[in-house]
């Protein structure tokens, strides 16, 4: 798969002009332009998704989560992680399902769109269609075209997989080409497309058009690590898409950030020096250090109704009850407390939402979910 | 084969570079060892001067900078306590260099037992996978479970000077001249920097400790992030103390060395030498709880969220230390970031020798260094009487706002919730030694040889 050299080529064209020469290069060029040493952090950013599955399943097979899919994805051997990741993305995990879970079961006999931006091999769908078996869920996850080919040779691989791909009561979807890399269901649709090709849309140029989105229904944008690997333009670009054009008001539409902060001690510092030696780069992270920043972000994107952020120790502290708690701390014995908090602190989930107020689905699906002091 | 005499300072030879030596002599090295440690009590005895290192956990080239910063075996008596092994690259090589060491040098370097030197624990934290990766079997970590069997669950560190013999380095570039106290001032603490400048410098006079606190405010560790109180002022990690009762005693009491703390179980040294320390740590009990407690700032006990050992607060420790007349515990097993954190009024320091912790946390290591008492003989010390009666005096711990007043402040509270469980007498502390610590990073990054592909992910992604 690192062969390939992903579509976001051809779709950078249109702000860059001309991208056919650059179009199907050979591997030898790489590195040797700008261009190139981009195609290079595309693959690595490309390449985090199999890192967050194998955490996921190492999470799963320790008995933090419960998620049945998860090994269906995991392309690497199995290989544990150290406690304290393990922790880590239990505590990531569950607060974003919390949010989800209270957005599902706000008005739940209504129609709910949820957008995984970079969704990779995520499981979400799949859990949401076990856990709310009547609910009416318009699933879409975005991704580059090499992660949503690999996911649906998976999808089709796996009969619990690939039956529910179509809503509850309906015939099995039919198999798709082995080249296939996007589907389309009213309820599950993999878009495969470059986020980036969001940010140029302007009048003249609309953005690409994404099958089923469905306008007029409330939806939740999620970002796990995903925004965080574009310019802070760009991302304000894609949200402006979204908040516009995609889903225009008065649908009311939330955005939910998993993405690390505190770029500027000793502990982000290293990380960031540790990750670039990987080819990742966190641009938004410079750009929005702290918790402060996160709130006003989300405001200055459009979600006017409500903002909130808190950092994963927080979370572990305050949302996590004492019983799930101690369950939690028994299924592994964990030496490495205070790097782990160390490493909590260094990760947020904010969100933030536009539903015309207090009434809102969002308004109320997250009025009692609490918020972290300090700007 | 052997391993003795040429063999053995072959061995050391290659493992300083690195290098792992052969299956045979790590089995032969393992049971020498074992039969010097079989002759050590649970807690050993260390006459000062001994420099006292903290976790290592097999940042080899970390190590060799410790050494670089510290001196040399044997020129440097030192006192390791404990956790060589697990999550670094070189647990194999760390330990059995320092174990190397101990088979040649017995009486210039003492090694106490961590909690990861476990079965348990290194089959989760690495060192079991390194042995399998670098030897093809369990072999050599097996051989080395059955050393870790044997060592010294603590050591007590007797005849320390009670001031440090002031060292001539130069200043360090943020070192503010005017904050150090006078040349004739008896130092309480150094801190130095890996190129041996001196960084602050602390007398146990309050009134020059309190001019130190200004200067101390260039201290960079001070942003870090595991520092609660961000205005925070005065050095790293210190908690610095003048015993402010009017006492005039000029003799430190001894140093306790422990990985962890202490135990519900233990309220006496004495009853740290009856336990059976030679088996496998087990999950509960005193021999746990001394490799896994840790110091926090509550009253009394409390449970640890390690899941093993304790939390104990500073009531716990200053009835422990005058009960068995200690001036001071060291111990190491938590993370702080800026390499050493003294608590308590100075009745507890841990030191933590492992910088850029799992080369993800950033954070500086230190190294503890107490003089002998011989180099102070004759030292009349200077009297703190006229600031009498006040309690714990000056206090400063990362939780505290240091009281520029003397009396009061957290110090006082402790002392005031100390006399209500304590007889009268128990307000005398012993003065603690003189203590200088040595503070230094990673080793440069061409150095340490990082593998390129790592095993584990290190973020979340």
């Amino acid at each position: 798969m690192a062969e390939e050299i992903p579509n976001l080529k051809t779709l950078l064209s249109s702000r860059r002009g001309g991208s056919s020469r650059s179009r199907g290069r050979g591997r030898g060029f790489l590195g040797s332009s700008h261009e190139g040493s981009e195609v290079l952090r595309d693959n690595a950013v490309r390449g985090t998704d199999q890192d967050a599955a194998g955490s996921r399943v190492s999470c799963v097979e320790l008995g933090y989560l419960h998620d049945p899919y998860a090994k269906l994805f995991a392309t690497q051997a199995s290989t544990r992680r150290l406690p304290l990741l393990n922790r880590g993305t239990y505590v990531r995990t569950s607060a974003i399902d919390n949010l989800v879970d209270r957005f599902m079961t706000t008005d739940p006999e209504t129609r709910k769109q949820i957008v995984s931006l970079g969704a990779g091999t995520d499981t979400r769908y799949f859990r949401l269609r076990d856990k709310y078996l009547d609910a009416q869920i318009v699933y879409h996850e975005i991704d580059f075209p090499a992660n949503t080919a690999a996911k649906l040779i998976n999808l089709q691989r796996h009969a619990q997989l690939h039956t529910k791909l179509t809503p509850k009561g309906l015939p099995n979807p039919p198999s798709l080409g082995p080249a296939a890399a996007e589907y389309h269901s009213p309820t599950y649709n993999l878009h495969s497309l470059d986020l980036r090709s969001l940010a140029s849309a302007s009048d003249d140029t609309p953005p690409p058009r994404l099958p089923n989105l469905d306008p007029s229904v409330p939806t939740l944008i999620l970002s796990e690590m995903c925004l965080v690997y574009l310019q802070a333009p760009n991302v304000s670009s894609i949200l402006s898409t979204f908040l516009k054009t995609y889903i225009p008001a008065p649908t009311p539409v939330a955005l939910v950030l998993y993405e690390p902060i505190l770029p500027d001690d000793a502990f982000g510092r290293t990380m960031i020096s540790n990750l670039s030696t990987r080819n990742i780069h966190l641009p938004t992270l410079l750009a929005y250090p702290e918790l402060g920043d996160q709130r006003r972000r989300l405001k200055t994107y459009g979600f006017s109704d409500g903002v909130k952020a808190v950092d994963t120790y927080f979370i572990w502290q305050e949302w996590v009850s004492e019983a799930e708690k101690e369950r939690v701390a028994g299924l592994e014995m964990l030496d490495e407390i205070e790097e782990l908090n160390l490493l909590l602190k260094h990760y947020c989930v904010a969100w933030g939402w536009r539903d015309g107020g207090n009434e809102g689905a969002f308004s109320r699906a997250w009025k009692h979910v609490g918020d972290q002091e300090g700007d | 084969m052997s391993i003795g005499g040429s063999d053995l300072d072959k061995a050391i030879t290659q493992l300083r570079a690195c290098r792992p030596i052969p299956e045979n002599q790590v089995r032969e090295l393992c049971y020498k060892a074992r039969e010097l440690l079989i002759e050590e009590g649970n807690v050993v005895g260390v006459d000062a001067p001994v420099t006292i290192c903290g976790d290592i956990h097999g940042q080899f080239h970390d190590l060799m900078e410790l050494f670089r910063v510290g001196g040399d075996v044997p020129d440097t008596n030192y006192l390791f306590m404990g956790d060589f092994v697990d999550r670094g690259f070189y647990s194999l090589e760390s330990f059995l260099l320092l174990l190397c060491l101990k088979v040649r040098y017995p009486d210039r370097i003492t090694l106490i037992r961590g909690n990861h030197e476990s079965r348990q624990i290194t089959t989760v934290y690495g060192f079991y996978d390194e042995c399998l990766r670098k030897y093809g079997s369990a072999n050599v970590w097996r051989y080395c479970c059955e050393v870790f069997d044997y060592l010294a669950l603590g050591a007590l560190v007797s005849g320390a000077a009670t001031s440090l013999s002031p060292t001539d380095g130069p200043l360090a570039e943020t070192t503010n001249v005017e904050s150090l106290p006078d040349s004739d001032s008896e130092i309480e603490i150094e801190t130095l920097n890996a190129n041996g400048e001196i960084m602050y410098r602390y007398a146990r006079n309050s009134d020059s400790q309190s001019n130190a606190v200004s200067g101390a405010n260039s201290n960079p560790a001070s942003s870090s992030p595991a520092a609660p109180t961000p205005s925070r002022t005065g050095p790293a990690g210190t908690g610095a103390t003048s015993s402010a009762n009017g006492s005039s005693r000029n003799d430190t009491g001894a140093v306790l060395c422990v990985h962890g703390g202490l135990s519900p179980l233990i309220d006496t040294i004495d009853k740290i030498r009856l336990l059976d320390r030679k088996q496998e740590v087990p999950h509960e009990g005193a021999m746990c709880d001394l490799l896994w407690s840790d110091p926090d700032d509550i009253d009394g006990w409390g449970l640890s969220p390690r899941g093993a050992g304790f939390l104990f607060g500073a009531d716990i420790v200053k009835c422990f230390n005058h009960k068995n007349d200690l001036s001071l515990i060291a111990r190491a097993h938590q993370l702080v970031m800026e390499g050493f954190k003294e608590m308590f009024d100075s009745t507890i320091v841990t030191v933590w020798s492992a910088p850029n912790y799992c080369y993800r946390c950033g954070n500086v290591a230190a190294i503890l260094e107490l003089g002998e008492d011989g180099s102070n003989a004759g030292f009349v010390r200077r009297s703190n009487g006229e600031r009498g009666g006040g309690g714990g005096g000056w206090a400063l711990g990362s939780n505290d706002e240091p009281n520029r007043n003397g009396g009061g402040g957290g110090g006082a509270n402790d002392n005031r919730r100390l006399s209500s469980v304590l007889a009268d007498g128990m307000q005398r502390m012993r003065d603690g030694p003189g203590r200088r610590y040595r503070v230094f990073e990673a080793a440069p990054q061409d150095s340490r040889g990082m593998p390129a592909k790592k095993p584990v992910a290190d973020y979340f992604l």
